[in-house]
């Protein structure tokens, strides 16, 4: 009998430590997929000058977040790539403090196997494209987007049957980056990042073709009390950050398109 | 109507790809099987756990590779395109031939199984009576694995019909053509539209059962006929 | 039929198969021996179900196998009885009997029909082998290695798993078969009763060899053999009826080298038979004994003279004309006798068991 006793011990002490509540002074940052190297910049910048604090970010669909903030995720900001979704959140009562618009998004064409700097989206009607990628107009701001410019256009009767729906903006990426679609409309964000940038050209598509994407964010709820939540988001409006945004092609609140 | 036409569209299509995939891995999987079964090669352990891979690997790993590997950079795309039939991603067939990877071993190992438990004895009477080896095969092996070949295709077919990650990966949700019913769903539930998933969901839930009860109650070899 | 040739080596973990044997081409051949003794081994490299890397088997003229040629199993017109019946479960009995024949093709329905007679199993085609009882099975199994018209017929301990009611019930058919049909049997057993009731040909095999080979009633007779069968020790003569006494109930049979009397089985004069005379049954005397209750007392002369398996007894084997019997003695009466080869002896036998029924 002993034995066994020894080891459900050791099982249970291993479980609880894994399981252990986090420290005090950490937080998770729900960040829409196009937000990923800008993010990361920022967060890497806040984490400098504020070693003691912990931040994490988690990236993905804004769609998908706003779902699981609604159940209960355990995330302490939310970063949305469609200020509607963190409005929704605030609605239900599920946001700390008024919701902020942090940015505007812009979509752009890119290719690793052509130059889309010499591109416009009516060469997207070239036979030589076969797959053009987008993230999922039902469901992902960049997505519906894409659609809006190409309705606008008149183009999209001419090349819907070429579309191949990623499940977010950045899943849409991959598609272009393994080769599998030659041309994308992706995040100018993802365009710009060093991946990307190193292996394609952009062209930006005029935001007159479409609904602007407002990015908003929220603190949640549960981060009500978390002075490191308020910390970070201060830090993200500030004038680093805001340098960071600014270099992948975010238009800042208050400011012109630069383009 | 319960369901929509785009919702109809994608439980077809699910059902076209589950059928065709269970049909594929019962011609490739069976002499997959039949080897693993029977045979006392040194290098039969690694040819089993090769089999066995799709079980543990995360489908989306699995279908991040099939896409890079399918792509028109890696050594399946360059394939498909030195025969002139371009790029598997995004297409039925991409699916087809991505599922019948990932579900290999819901066919081949419920049939190995079966074919182990049959013997040898069964194929050396055969051959006692004239019976050469191919001919004891469907003569002798395959009626007598019946029940496994029952479990590995109700096996195959329905994991086909549950599969996700792997489609969500390379399909690019294209309707009539990669938009399966499990991601219909999961598109509806990023969409908000709730409503819709529960019912897509439901009616998947309901016909899967049906089928798997089917299979339960009407099993072969466990009536004694005659 | 120009007989059997077979020259198998194999080499396992701890097992060696060495064997060079011509066999009769027709008759039973027992393959004897205990257990691990290879004669289930030598039978599976006859029938092509072993692969011995270089051995020889020839039958009835044509090679099966030699340094360049290999008949696999199902070309080889054989009929194998397994151990467990193994009848197919997906098949009836019917189904069973006819797999081999569809196969073995020219096989008429009538010699199917014969076989279902032989064995008696016309009652049972339509079911499933598992409904069937073990004698059942066992019957089954013959017959369907029967159906496939083979040259060579395999059996391998074919009664081993059944109890002693079924075997007693399946011996007959065999016997049947071996005087009915004129197919050579290969006959695998480690059961004297059973070598002794069907065998013409005798294979004694132990840890992979052959010990001895040869006609059943001089190979059981030899005494020079690293073997012995304890109660099981003794002679099986052919005999044939020769006359019924009705009073007693008793009946005459004559051997070369004598008459017994047996118990009236009901068999009729001139039918030929088998008789067994277990070594422990015979009793020597110097002298003619006088009434006694034994009343088969024949004269004899004795041959050898050898060790049994005890310290204490000894076994002698006795001439009378072209048959010997065995005779189980103690060591002290053989001295008191002074039994030694060459010396006349009068030989009782108090039991004589009628084989044939």
């Amino acid at each position: 009998m002993k034995p066994v006793i020894n080891v459900v011990a050791c099982l249970l002490a291993a479980l609880l430590c894994l399981v252990a509540p986090a420290r005090a002074d950490k937080i998770t940052v729900a960040a829409a997929s196009d937000l990923k190297y800008a993010m990361d910049e920022i967060a890497d910048g806040f984490r400098k000058a504020h070693p003691a604090d912990q931040v994490e970010v988690v990236y993905g669909s804004s769609g998908k977040f706003f779902a699981q903030i609604r159940n209960g995720a355990p995330y302490d900001l939310f970063f949305s790539a469609d200020v509607a979704y963190p409005r929704e959140l605030a609605q239900l009562g599920h946001a700390a403090a008024p919701v902020r618009s942090y940015a505007l998004g812009r979509i752009a064409l890119w290719s690793a196997v052509m130059d889309a700097t010499r591109m416009t989206l009516d060469s997207l009607t070239d036979p030589a494209i076969t797959r053009i990628a987008i993230a999922n107009p039902r469901h992902a701001p960049y997505g519906k987007r894409a659609e809006e410019a190409l309705r606008a256009a008149g183009l999209w009767d001419k090349v819907a049957h070429k579309l191949v729906n990623g499940e977010s903006v950045s899943h849409a990426t991959h598609f272009v980056q393994t080769g599998n679609a030659q041309v994308g409309m992706i995040a100018l964000s993802l365009a710009l990042g060093p991946d990307l940038a190193s292996k394609g050209g952009y062209w930006l598509i005029p935001d007159t073709l479409h609904q602007p994407l407002e990015q908003g964010y929220v603190i949640t709820r549960r981060a009500g009390n978390s002075a490191l939540a308020k910390r970070f988001a201060d830090y993200v409006e500030g004038p680093q950050a805001r340098a960071v945004m600014r270099r992948y092609g975010f238009i800042l609140p208050g400011e012109d398109a630069a383009r | 109507m319960l369901l929509t036409d785009s919702d109809q569209q994608a439980l077809w299509l699910t059902l076209r790809l589950a059928g065709i995939v269970t049909l594929i891995l019962l011609v490739v999987g069976t002499p997959i099987a039949w080897w693993l079964a029977r045979t006392r090669a040194w290098w039969k352990g690694a040819v089993a756990a090769v089999v066995a891979m799709p079980l543990v690997l995360p489908p989306s790993v699995l279908g991040f590779y099939l896409l890079l590997a399918m792509g028109p950079q890696g050594p399946l795309g360059q394939f498909t395109q030195a025969l002139g039939l371009g790029l598997l991603p995004f297409t039925f067939w991409g699916l087809v031939i991505a599922s019948v990877i990932y579900s290999l071993p819901f066919m081949v190992q419920p049939l190995q199984t079966a074919f182990q438990a049959i013997g040898e004895r069964p194929l050396e009477v055969a051959a006692t009576l004239r019976a050469s080896r191919l001919d004891a095969f469907f003569t002798v092996a395959v009626p007598m694995a019946l029940p496994g070949f029952v479990s590995a295709c109700v096996l195959t077919f329905a994991h086909t019909v549950g599969e996700f990650g792997v489609v969500l990966m390379i399909g690019g949700s294209i309707p009539g053509e990669t938009r399966v019913a499990a991601v219909q769903i999961y598109d509806h539930v990023e969409a908000l539209d709730y409503l819709d998933a529960h019912r897509l969901a439901g009616v998947l839930l309901v016909f899967s059962f049906l089928v798997l009860l089917a299979i339960h109650v009407w099993r072969p070899g466990t009536r004694k006929i005659g | 039929m120009s007989g059997l040739r077979a020259r198998f080596r194999l080499a396992w973990p701890g097992f060696t198969l060495d064997v060079d044997l011509g066999l009769p081409g027709q008759g039973v051949t027992a393959l004897f021996g205990h257990s691990g003794s290879g004669k289930t081994t030598l039978l599976r490299c006859v029938a092509g179900l072993e692969r011995a890397p270089d051995g020889l088997l020839r039958v009835a003229g044509e090679t099966w196998q030699d340094g360049t040629r290999w008949l696999p199993t199902h070309r080889r017109p054989i009929g194998y009885v397994f151990q467990e019946a193994s009848l197919f479960p997906h098949l009836s009995v019917l189904g069973n009997l006819r797999y081999g024949m569809r196969r073995a093709g020219g096989a008429p329905a009538s010699a199917l029909d014969h076989v279902i007679d032989l064995l008696g199993i016309g009652h049972l085609l339509s079911r499933r082998p598992d409904r069937l009882s073990g004698g059942e099975r066992s019957r089954v199994a013959i017959a369907r290695a029967l159906a496939v018209n083979p040259r060579l017929l395999l059996l391998d301990e074919p009664l081993a798993a059944l109890d002693h009611a079924r075997k007693q019930e399946i011996l007959p058919y065999l016997e049947r078969l071996r005087d009915e049909l004129s197919i050579p049997m290969l006959y695998v057993s480690h059961v004297p009763d059973e070598v002794a009731r069907l065998a013409d040909h005798l294979v004694v095999m132990r840890e992979g060899r052959v010990l001895a080979s040869g006609p059943l009633a001089e190979t059981l007779v030899r005494l020079d053999l690293p073997f012995r069968l304890g109660g099981d020790t003794g002679a099986v003569l052919a005999a044939e009826v020769g006359a019924i006494d009705a009073q007693w109930h008793l009946a005459r049979v004559d051997f070369a080298g004598g008459s017994l009397l047996v118990r009236d089985h009901g068999i009729a004069v001139g039918r030929r038979v088998r008789v067994r005379v277990l070594a422990r049954d015979v009793s020597l005397a110097a002298a003619h004994p006088g009434p006694s209750s034994i009343q088969n007392v024949l004269k004899g002369r004795i041959e050898v003279v050898a060790d049994d398996e005890h310290p204490g007894l000894i076994l002698v084997r006795v001439r009378l004309g072209q048959t010997a019997l065995l005779a189980s003695l103690t060591r002290r009466a053989a001295a008191a006798l002074e039994i030694v080869p060459g010396r006349d002896v009068w030989v009782q036998v108090k039991t004589v068991a009628l084989l044939d029924e």
